[in-house]
């Protein structure tokens, strides 16, 4: 069975995250540590013309355009599993300093969010406010056991899970698969 | 530290030219795109391997924490999917996570934009289920279980 060591390491380190006001080398591919001055978009709004006033309130991904005009698709933020869109929504619309790494690979550049503040001179935020947010949403304590392992205990993912299974094959497969090892 | 990749400036000023007009005015390019739903940052990256029932269980996680959900289509490009149907969320979207890992077939229209491939899906016109099943060789991704 062939195994790849570094999703561990990486994940291991966004649950273990320390505080520093500066993006973290992950070790990505072709990856460039950049901040950088962007208006925070609704990347649906922004290519088609489809516009709710709240950018979608959290349920769209979300874009930085700079100011040369380049649409930044922002895919990951500082925590385990999770996206930019939990970190971005509070700045909809607005003008915001990202900070994180930029990668490239298998055709596509993409951006992981880490720290982010209004501009110029707003408060540094570490881009981890999923599971808080996640937290209040599903009744648990932000912090506690049930968020720290959120992508475990949350409802759509036990209900897909629950009926499909880990490997998606269903549950016989799991159980089959799961005996062996 | 960079402040922007260079990449991004180039393009940006050829598009702040060319988009004078907003861009919400494109109506993107029709499209059927055939290939495998996909968590779009483990395939990306590379972190581990991101493909079939060996990551299924990742990729659900990773859509439910809304990390974009993309199509690898059968050319090997990525398409970053922001639309399923009539259902305009992107994150954590229901329908997504029923067809994560799932070979599908869907008819939509294509936005480029700065090297990324957009996709608004207007239906999926086949869903095979998962058909790479490649567990037995790469166990489950990334904990074992």
């Amino acid at each position: 069975m062939k195994r790849i060591s570094s999703a561990t390491a990486l994940i291991a380190g966004l649950l273990a995250a320390t505080p520093a006001w500066a993006a973290e080398e992950w070790g990505l591919p072709e990856e460039e540590v950049a901040r950088f001055e962007a208006k925070v978009v609704d990347v649906l709004c922004e290519l088609t013309g489809d516009c709710p006033t709240d950018c979608g309130g959290g349920k769209r991904q979300l874009g930085l355009v700079t100011d040369a005009g380049a649409l930044v698709l922002p895919v990951k933020n500082f925590t385990a599993f999770t996206g930019a869109a939990a970190e971005l929504i509070d700045f909809c619309g607005k003008r915001v300093v990202a900070d994180g790494l930029f990668t490239t690979n298998r055709g596509t550049k993409i951006f992981a969010l880490q720290f982010v503040k209004e501009a110029p001179d707003g408060k540094w935020q570490r881009a981890n406010r999923f599971l808080p947010k996640w937290a209040e949403a599903n009744g648990f304590q932000a912090g506690g056991p049930e968020s720290k392992q959120w992508f475990r205990n949350d409802p759509q993912v036990k209900a897909v899970i629950g009926r499909d299974g880990v490997l998606g094959l269903g549950t016989e497969a799991d159980k089959d698969y799961l005996e062996k090892q | 530290m960079l402040k922007i990749p260079a990449v991004f400036a180039t393009a940006g000023l050829a598009l702040s030219a060319a988009t004078a007009l907003p861009v919400s005015a494109a109506t993107g390019e029709r499209v059927k795109v055939t290939g495998e739903v996909i968590d779009s940052w483990c395939y990306i990256t590379e972190i581990m391997f991101p493909e079939g029932s060996a990551h299924h269980q990742c990729a659900v996680w990773c859509a439910a924490g809304g990390i974009p959900v993309g199509i690898l289509g059968d050319d090997g490009t990525v398409y970053m999917v922001l639309k399923m149907g009539d259902d305009a969320t992107s994150v954590a979207n229901p329908a997504v996570l029923e067809i994560q890992s799932h070979r599908v077939k869907v008819d939509g229209a294509l936005y480029k934009r700065d090297g990324i491939n957009y996709l608004v899906v207007d239906r999926v016109l086949t869903d095979e289920g998962i058909v790479k099943v490649n567990h037995e060789e790469w166990g489950v991704q990334p904990f074992g279980k």
